[in-house]
């Protein structure tokens, strides 16, 4: 095992870029590379030593035995983890856009807020967030029509817009309350959350479930009831108490399910 | 600056040079027979030497390539290249960001690029975007096909104000030539409504494609222009559209070719491959390519370009937007649609050529039937309607598959293509292969001469200094064996040289030097009282109808600088 530790000593305002520092391309990496190392910063590079005091302990053979802690506050540090496919990479603190983006195994947890497009185009692996994540988690790249298609992502706060556009594969788990659109155009997958909905869950979803657990504020007409189901087994999940069963979305001839918790959305009985 | 090239294999049609050991001496941007003692002597032994490549067709400045690029920012992102001392910053795959588009012509030593499809109301836009193009001359071309005063002087039989107004719209958009796009059928898009076949009125005109056609030949050859009438016929990607490609050919048999011009043909058939579909769904689709070509090999009066699916996820965009909508019903996948005005509508959306697809190996093994079944090959340019059947960086692949049958063979009994290819088509029994003449007409011979460049194409005297090596040596390398095929592609790919009037503008692959494109330009002189006549008459309608002003309408002289101007005597 490998540990590889940077502990943050200068905060720049302008967002250092991290895709080239993942486990599978720095297993191999001694103390005096990462020192060597010019980090993109803006449109140009400084040594990654500036920003961070850099520690290295233990050998790693392969991406999987790097555990990689980042210390301080990484709001402006983006791209954390994109890309990796093995590995454990740990943020004691925030987290700037892109985290786990693309990213294929390995696990990432952020102990802190993150940014927009965490998980983004993830195709497997482990994400955790203990804050609140900012809009288009678990989505597409712009423009792109193929999203999130493996993987788990956990947010144990809140979730901002459009979260998982295009989903088409994996789970997403979010403990707090969610904004508006989330899984737009979903092709398929899981989406559990825990708090409460502003508005439109599931614009133009094809297949897939999300399941709500709180309230929702305005539900979108091209979703039709189908009954309440008690304690209904979702993908292999056991949920319990009763939920609204609705299918669609019906203006894109949608095959989807959306459920809502029904003691919390009495108003839609 | 003098160079001599020296001791290249040289591959030159025009001139009947096929294979020579020979030296090319440049100075001041041209070819010539003598240098000085001072000329900078290049060692090219034994490589291969063509004359820098000339296409016939490609989408690469306008309106289209901007709405491309501003709803496909998933494409931006692949092929992103950070910038280098010389070169910008290169984003984008199949819509290449504008720089990038001119370095990569470049690496692959080609010289001219036509843009075909200019909507006048967007001509000056797209002469913007050529600005920003580095390494090409860019001869764009003006669509006339759907547009309110065609329609109405063809409705009319009036062949002279016909002429006079393309001649003064030519100078108003500072464009090459003519093209004409699914004709009425745009202008039926306006009502939500396509044409079906040559003879298929546009709604509200009754007016067909076929007097659209004959009528702009017709008004071409009246006026001579350099490059002949460029059509995309009715019914693209239909199956069974393969008879509206023939009688589109054939409308025009009769008209005579300006004989002050160099080009044989008098229509030029574009993106062939998507116009010869047999069947009468996709379900029985099959192969039109054999009647197709047929009739090409028996009238010296028609050229071609294929438009080869080359097996990539592309971008499709046309001026033909009834046809995009019909595609993106298909696909599923996004669709921008835009409208110009009186003029023509276009259509873009993302698609994804798979060779595991039973229709697009369709298309692929009909495009290379084309090549191989259409006997001369003065007749056919290589193209890939860039970048509606793949981007352009896919020439050199496509010159790959030509040059080894055993190539083709190898995709097709590998299972690398679906059994399309030969259950529908002939492809598996063609095993003609096209040798490094055959190319070098293919890809600049030809061209120039359909579009009517005497100084391109070529490596004669006098002809500019736009000059490709490669780094292969013909004579030391078999093309036609298949394990070769990745070698013709990449050499193909990265000029060992390529020269622009004379300058070393490429070198070992990589852009040596930026240079700004020109952007050519046929002034038709002649019709200077007839033009005059007809703006005044076309004034009311034009003031009704467009939302902007005559003033901004035409394209102003700094916005083609430099620009290479034709002057072309009417009277002749």
């Amino acid at each position: 095992m490998k540990t590889i530790t940077l502990n943050l000593k200068k905060f720049s305002s302008i967002a250092l870029e991290f895709d080239e520092l993942k486990p599978d391309d720095i297993y191999t990496w001694s103390k005096e590379d990462f020192e060597k190392y010019q980090v993109p910063v803006g449109n140009t590079r400084f040594p990654l030593s500036n920003y961070f005091d850099i520690e290295v302990e233990g050998d790693a053979e392969g991406p999987e035995d790097v555990k990689m802690i980042l210390n301080g506050d990484m709001g402006r540090v983006k791209y954390i983890g994109c890309g990796m496919t093995a590995g454990e990479v740990i943020v004691n603190g925030d987290a700037d856009l892109h985290a786990g983006a693309e990213m294929q195994g390995g696990s990432l947890k952020i102990n802190g807020n993150a940014e927009s497009y965490v998980g983004r185009e993830m195709r497997g692996g482990n994400i955790e967030v203990m804050g609140n994540v900012r809009e288009y988690c678990g989505t597409s790249y712009i423009g792109e029509w193929r999203g999130m298609s493996g993987g788990v992502i956990r947010v144990h706060g809140n979730a901002g817009k459009q979260l998982a556009d295009c989903m088409s594969g994996g789970e997403i788990y979010v403990d707090g309350s969610c904004d508006i659109l989330a899984g737009i155009h979903m092709t398929k997958g899981y989406i559990e959350i825990g708090g409460d909905v502003t508005r439109w869950p599931g614009g133009q979803m094809k297949n897939g479930n999300i399941v709500i657990n709180g309230k929702l504020s305005s539900l979108l007409e091209g979703f039709d009831p189908e009954g309440v189901v008690e304690n209904p087994e979702i993908e292999g999940k056991q949920l319990t108490g009763k939920y609204i069963k609705y299918n669609g979305d019906i203006g894109v001839n949608g095959k989807g399910t959306l459920w809502l918790n029904a003691e919390k959305n009495r108003d839609l009985l | 600056m003098e160079y001599i090239l020296k001791n290249g294999i040289v591959y030159d049609p025009t001139n009947k040079i096929a294979g020579e050991k020979k030296d090319i001496m440049i100075k001041d941007g041209k070819i010539v027979g003598n240098v000085s003692s001072d000329a900078q002597v290049l060692d090219v032994t034994d490589k291969l030497v063509m004359a820098a490549g000339v296409d016939v067709h490609a989408h690469i400045a306008g309106p289209k390539l901007c709405v491309g690029r501003l709803y496909r920012p998933e494409d931006e992102r692949r092929g992103v290249v950070a910038k280098t001392d010389i070169t910008r910053a290169e984003t984008g795959f199949s819509i290449p960001s504008c720089p990038a588009t001119g370095y990569r012509y470049s690496r692959m030593g080609y010289g001219t690029v036509t843009e075909a499809a200019v909507p006048p109301l967007e001509a000056k836009h797209t002469h913007e975007e050529i600005m920003a193009i580095p390494n090409i001359d860019v001869s764009p071309l003006l669509l006339f096909g759907n547009n309110w005063f065609v329609l109405q002087y063809v409705k009319d039989g009036n062949l002279e104000d016909l002429a006079a107004f393309v001649a003064a719209w030519l100078k108003i958009a500072k464009c090459y030539g003519m093209k004409v796009v699914n004709p009425c059928g745009s202008e039926a898009w306006g009502w939500g409504m396509n044409v079906h076949g040559i003879d298929d009125p546009a709604p509200h005109w009754d007016v067909t494609g076929r007097d659209v056609v004959r009528a702009l030949t017709q008004v071409n050859e009246m006026l001579g222009l350099p490059h002949s009438m460029h059509v995309h016929p009715n019914d693209l990607g239909h199956p069974g559209n393969y008879k509206t490609t023939i009688d589109t050919m054939d409308c025009v048999s009769d008209i005579e070719k300006n004989p002050s011009v160099i080009r044989d043909q008098t229509l030029h058939c574009t993106h062939l491959q998507f116009h010869s579909y047999g069947g009468t769904s996709w379900r029985d689709a099959n192969s039109g390519a054999e009647p197709v070509a047929d009739y090409i090999n028996k009238h010296k009066h028609v050229t071609c370009d294929i438009g080869q699916i080359t097996f990539d996820e592309t971008t499709t965009m046309t001026a033909d937007a009834p046809m995009e909508y019909d595609l993106y019903k298909l696909s599923g996948l996004k669709w921008a649609n835009k409208d110009i005005e009186l003029e023509t509508a276009a259509g873009l959306i993302p698609i994804i050529y798979s060779p595991k697809a039973p229709v697009n190996t369709l298309q692929w093994a009909i495009g290379l039937e084309l090549f191989l079944m259409i006997n001369d090959p003065w007749q056919v340019v290589l193209t890939t309607d860039s970048p509606n059947a793949g981007p352009f960086i896919r020439y050199p692949r496509i010159i790959s598959w030509l040059m080894s049958s055993d190539r083709r063979t190898e995709m097709i009994e590998n299972g690398e293509v679906h059994k399309w290819a030969s259950k529908r088509t002939s492809l598996p029994t063609l095993d003609r292969v096209y040798d490094w003449n055959d190319i070098a007409t293919v890809t600049r011979s030809a061209p120039a001469k359909i579009l009517g460049f005497e100084n391109r194409g070529h490596l004669g005297v006098g002809a500019n200094a736009d000059v490709a090596v490669y780094d292969l040596e013909p004579e030391n390398f078999d093309a036609t064996k298949a394990a070769n095929a990745a070698v013709v592609e990449d050499v193909l790919g990265r000029a060992l040289y390529t020269l622009k009037d004379g300058e070393i503008v490429v070198k070992d692959g990589k852009i040596a030097k930026v240079v700004p494109s020109r952007h050519l330009w046929t002034n038709v002189q002649g019709y200077e009282q007839q033009e005059k006549q007809v703006l005044e008459n076309i004034m009311p309608m034009f003031n009704r109808y467009y939302t902007v002003k005559f003033e901004n309408y035409k394209v102003h002289d700094h916005y083609i600088d430099p620009s290479i101007e034709f002057k072309i005597d009417a009277s002749k």
